[in-house]
């Protein structure tokens, strides 16, 4: 649980450092687990902020490199569109 | 190595695997699931979170029904928060073809004891759905008590209670061999060559269970079929309910109690066979116009991303949940879609399928061997 000296990691989805250690603890073993746990990457940056943080704090527990933790998949779009402007595309 | 010990080894690891283990842990079983990926990798966790009991078949409206009472009960069941929520659903009817078979499929779901279900004239369906474009509209099918809820919270949650009950779940374990002995199931052996011994094997692995089922030599109709989705940013709760629109050029989505986000797909035409989890361009521009062709207001949120995932179909659009020609190796997949919603029931009455030996089959309509020809009508 969040403490009030916690250090958020997720600034989107407020989520905080010891919450992702205690996904980690409870088994999760790689970012795309530790995102469906926590929703840490899930929110209106899709990880931009958070996806390497958390790769180094899975690696730094797991005793890997941060470059051995496949970060979570990147989807588009790569930033955030209205749906006005997205309905609005027309075929070239 | 060893082989690991248990009353039933579950293939899979998503609402249908864990639901299964949870009511089987109720039971006194010891469970074992093994998944290839980790917990909600496969269908569940690409699921858009949709609770219906709107169906044109009885059995899938009984068992919906039972599933809706599990969702209500689980927060307290499971002792976390998996963020459901009665916020209906409403079928749109554009075409008298559509209000026709939509009335007829009430009568089905009333007579099933789906009480709350009723027909509502355009109007009302502006009522229902503030902001809603009505041109065209006749109608639409709205039941009050479908909902939604949080796919990976309701995965954990049964998670959770299976290891509890002394119960283990074990991710990247991907299933290779169904083992037998003296013509009975006897385990499970995985990629890493390790076995996991049972008197029970549940093949719940959704979109590969054609392929589980063939390392026993037992054919299972269900094939893969490509679906998009996307989700937007979440904003103040508008209180609609998820829009069904089955024209050509619909789709369905809702918003989420919990966090307003939206989130919403099509079933594409032509339809994509096959397991992939591209997604496509096609759909990030066509999916919004679509949304906003019904509810304008919605032009000034952001979508923040898209994805897509399997359905895992049988010829009729129903579940199998059976057991096999295989002593002690039963079937719960090929949920069409539906496989969230449905798991809580299927779970359940997986469960008492299996502790009876494969006799009580309360859903003769699900069998594996049966007549695949009667479509359900609400896919």
């Amino acid at each position: 649980m969040a403490s009030n000296t916690d250090k958020i990691v997720c600034r989107c989805e407020d989520i905080t450092e010891s919450e992702i250690l205690e996904a980690i603890a409870q088994g999760a073993a790689t970012a795309d687990e530790v995102k469906r746990l926590t929703r840490a990457g899930m929110g209106h940056c899709q990880g931009r902020t958070c996806r390497r943080l958390v790769n180094q704090m899975l690696a730094k527990a797991l005793g890997q490199k941060p470059e051995d933790q496949r970060p979570i998949t990147q989807r588009a779009p790569l930033q955030p569109l209205t749906i006005k402007a997205l309905a609005e595309y027309k075929e070239p | 190595m060893s082989a690991h010990k248990s009353d039933a080894v579950i293939i899979g690891g998503g609402i249908i695997g864990t639901a299964c283990g949870y009511y089987l842990s109720q039971k006194g079983l010891k469970v074992a699931i093994v998944e290839q990926g980790y917990l909600c990798s496969g269908s569940t966790g690409r699921c858009i979170g949709g609770i219906r009991q709107q169906f044109s078949s009885s059995g899938s409206i009984r068992l919906m029904m039972e599933s809706v009472k599990h969702f209500q009960n689980m927060e307290q069941e499971l002792g976390t928060d998996v963020h459901w929520h009665n916020g209906g659903y409403l079928f749109l009817a554009h075409s008298p073809q559509k209000k026709q078979a939509f009335l007829s499929n009430i009568a089905v779901q009333q007579a099933a004891g789906l009480k709350d279900v009723r027909w509502v004239e355009a109007d009302e369906c502006r009522e229902i759905t503030p902001g809603m474009d009505a041109t065209g509209l006749l109608g639409g099918s709205y039941c009050p008590s479908d909902g939604q809820a949080y796919p990976f919270a309701v995965v954990q949650g049964y998670a959770g209670k299976i290891r509890q009950s002394g119960g283990s779940i074990h991710t990247f374990s991907k299933a290779t061999h169904i083992l037998q002995q003296g013509g009975k199931v006897s385990g499970v052996r995985i990629e890493s060559g390790r076995e996991f011994s049972a008197g029970v094997v549940i093949n719940a692995a959704g979109p590969w269970s054609r392929d589980i089922g063939q390392m026993a030599g037992i054919e299972i109709p269900v094939e893969a079929e490509r679906h998009e989705a996307l989700i937007t940013e979440g904003v103040e709760y508008m209180n609609i309910p998820m829009l069904v629109d089955y024209r050509a050029d619909g789709g369905y989505f809702q918003q989420y109690r919990h966090n307003g986000q939206f989130i919403g797909c099509y079933t594409p035409v032509p339809n994509v066979p096959g397991h992939s989890t591209d997604s496509t361009f096609e759909f990030l521009h066509q999916m919004p116009k679509r949304m906003l062709k019904l509810v304008p207001g919605l032009k000034d949120l952001k979508v923040i991303r898209q994805w897509a995932g399997s359905y895992e179909n049988t010829p009729d659009g129903n579940p199998i949940l059976d057991r096999t020609g295989l002593d002690g190796f039963y079937t719960v997949a090929g949920m069409c879609g539906h496989g969230f919603m449905l798991g809580p029931a299927m779970g359940r009455v997986a469960a008492d399928l299996i502790v009876s030996g494969g006799r009580d089959l309360q859903y003769p309509e699900f069998a594996l061997k049966r007549d695949f020809t009667q479509a359900e009508a609400m896919k």
